[in-house]
């Protein structure tokens, strides 16, 4: 088990990618706190299902856009931990709109959640990581940070300056043997993708050269590979898990 | 209560730990940039224990004003200018600035900072004794 004796902290964790991420890294023996904000019956679920995980797993309700309680959080756990070796930053929101409609709160929600929520927690866990000269953190990004969509400007800006934030954290944290990556999931089968997946149909399959939609598991286990020292040598990447979706051409 | 004796025992650890130096290259004279060969993000270590080993909280910037040398405000063709000297000296009533601003070359104000500068400042935040 690649996680045996190891710590992860997962933001958004109760539903779809995040989720499951912490069943993945429970399964090869982390012990993972999750951070959930508002679906406690969701956090509740995830708990019962992994009551017989190798790792141990736990929930904690916090709202990712408050620094000051990702602090907290990552301390307490810090210090009945005694270490924190994975962040995965996974917590985020859409609220799509053209740029012309879209209102100032549907683009601070998704910034500062999106964005905001992934510099908070990378904020708190550097000082354990970087005192450990051990770490991995991995940021959920998306390919529409770059490849356009249509009614995306605030989700596709949060998840690029999650890609700058990445590689530019990833330079300042190497010298300290932590490591920064990101994942660009393509089209997954999430409660989040479900709108524009409803929209698509079957039309979205069809741009994807592997011809299907993913799985949230199929991004959990490059996160955990991410997060594990098998990537010991890779640091400020974004890779994009999208099925070729990003390929483009014919 | 510490003694100075201590503030620096544990200053030297701090800078053992966060740069890899033998204890015996910290000297009390020991610039860190200069000697100690210390980095921007070295400093954030070396805030990160020094918070740790005295229990105590250090804004960050603190010790090392980097926003200053940073804002162009202060700044003028790669010199500190007469404002940002008199807020560096504000901000770090720890260090002696006298021979810096002979020559305030931004580039070498890494090599002004030293081990005693920092037992000084340390000595600012934690009662100590003789």
């Amino acid at each position: 088990m690649r996680f045996e004796g190891k710590t992860a902290i997962v933001t958004g964790g109760s539903r779809g990618i995040g989720r499951a991420c912490v069943a993945r890294l429970a399964a090869e023996g982390a012990k993972v706190a999750f951070v959930y904000n508002s679906n406690r019956q969701a956090a509740e679920s995830l708990l019962d299902e992994l009551k017989s995980a190798p790792g141990e797993v736990r929930a904690l309700q916090a709202d990712v856009r408050d620094l000051q309680r990702a602090h907290q959080l990552v301390d307490s756990l810090f210090d009945e931990w005694e270490r924190i070796d994975v962040l995965i930053n996974s917590a985020g929101v859409v609220k799509d709109g053209l740029l012309g409609a879209m209102t100032a709160d549907q683009w601070r929600e998704v910034i500062e959640t999106n964005l905001g929520g992934t510099f908070n927690y990378c904020h708190a866990v550097t000082q354990p990581m970087m005192m450990a000269r051990r770490g991995s953190i991995v940021n959920l990004s998306s390919t529409a940070a770059e490849f356009a969509a249509r009614g995306q400007v605030n989700y596709a800006a949060s998840k690029g300056g999650i890609n700058g934030l990445t590689r530019a954290l990833a330079k300042e944290l190497a010298p300290r043997n932590v490591r920064v990556n990101a994942i660009a999931p393509g089209m997954i089968e999430t409660d989040m993708s479900q709108v524009v997946r409803g929209i698509a149909g079957d039309q979205i399959k069809k741009m994807i050269p592997l011809k299907r939609i993913g799985r949230p598991e199929e991004i959990a286990s490059v996160a955990a590979f991410l997060a594990s020292d098998e990537a010991a040598y890779l640091t400020g990447q974004v890779v994009r898990v999208d099925g070729g979706l990003s390929l483009g051409g014919y | 209560m510490p003694t100075k004796e201590e503030v620096f025992e544990k200053i030297q650890a701090a800078l053992v730990d966060a740069l890899g130096v033998d204890d015996e290259d910290v000297t009390p004279e020991a610039t860190l940039v200069g000697d100690l060969g210390a980095e921007s993000i070295d400093f954030l270590d070396i805030v990160f224990r020094l918070e740790k080993a005295f229990d105590i909280k250090i804004p960050r910037g603190e010790l090392f004003p980097e926003d200053i040398l940073t804002d162009s405000k202060y700044i003028q063709e790669g010199k500190v200018t007469e404002t940002g000297l008199a807020e560096l000296r504000k901000r770090m009533p720890f260090a002696n600035l006298d021979q810096f601003a002979k020559n305030p070359a931004v580039q070498d104000f890494g090599n002004l900072l030293t081990v005693a500068d920092m037992c000084r400042f340390v000595e600012g935040k934690v009662e100590v004794t003789d």
